[in-house]
């Protein structure tokens, strides 16, 4: 299991860009050893990369626990909240009443409608069987797991 | 439509065991064995509501005319007209089918 440098897929960006250069390793058949770099400057490459994902990641990241916390002065929080209240009444205003849920009417022959024949035996029959067919498909869907989730990485 | 013309179509409802006219103020009228149920009215109005949001593809009408709600001895017939819902409770008279 060694290393060699794979020319299928040239990454572009910083993160990806290998921490040894590709072009001094050496492929060893039982590779348990890493390939050493030969050219010294490959140290400080590493210490640049380093930082630049480590700035990288500062920017993207905020950390809560490490930020300011200024007390505010009990006026200034009192003016705050008025403040927001204020720009919550004008919002809330502009806002459309909540529409009324009105019942929509069915049928304009209530009692021809409701005095018509009740539903067939057989259709109560027939959606019955529909329904329970479908509650017994709806009840066989599950995971089929295939593979183990988490795997680890062979690291030799 | 007064009350009364309300009712009286009802009351001619066949096999009708009793009946209930509910807006959205409360009930306007009942009767039989549906008179002062206000349970049930709930219930009813409930399941219309319920059922009046479901919106078939391709069709912007409700997508009914009658709600029927079939237990073993009888049905519950329900309909909405006129921002007033209209339930009869009928005797429900089919059973399985017999065959010879």
């Amino acid at each position: 299991m060694g290393c060699c440098y794979s020319s299928e897929d040239k990454p572009t960006e910083e993160e990806e860009e290998h921490l040894i250069p590709p072009s001094n390793i050496v492929c060893k058949p039982n590779g348990t050893d890493w390939p050493t770099p030969s050219v010294p400057s490959a140290r400080t490459d590493e210490q640049a990369l380093l930082t630049s994902i480590l700035t990288k990641t500062a920017q993207n990241i905020i950390d809560v626990s490490a930020a300011d916390q200024h007390m505010m002065e009990p006026h200034e929080y009192m003016d705050r909240a008025r403040q927001y209240s204020t720009k919550l009444a004008v919002l809330g205003s502009n806002l459309p009443p909540k529409k009324a849920l009105t019942l929509p009417s069915l049928t304009t022959q209530p009692h021809q409608v409701l005095a018509s024949d009740l539903v067939p035996y057989s259709d109560v029959q027939q959606v019955s069987k529909i329904a329970a067919y479908a509650y017994s498909a709806i009840s066989q869907i599950k995971v089929d797991a295939k593979e183990e989730l988490v795997v680890q990485f062979a690291i030799p | 439509m007064t009350t009364a013309a309300l009712t009286a179509g009802l009351e001619r409802v066949p096999d009708q065991l009793g009946y209930l006219v509910i807006s959205e103020d409360g009930v306007l009228a009942s009767a039989g064995e549906l008179e002062n149920d206000e349970q049930t009215a709930g219930v009813m109005m409930q399941m219309v509501r319920t059922a009046s949001r479901f919106v078939l593809s391709g069709s912007a009408d409700v997508p009914f005319k009658r709600m029927s709600v079939i237990l073993d001895d009888f049905v519950y017939t329900v309909t909405v007209s006129a921002q007033k819902v209209f339930v009869v409770k009928r005797q429900q008279n089919q059973r399985e089918p017999i065959n010879v």
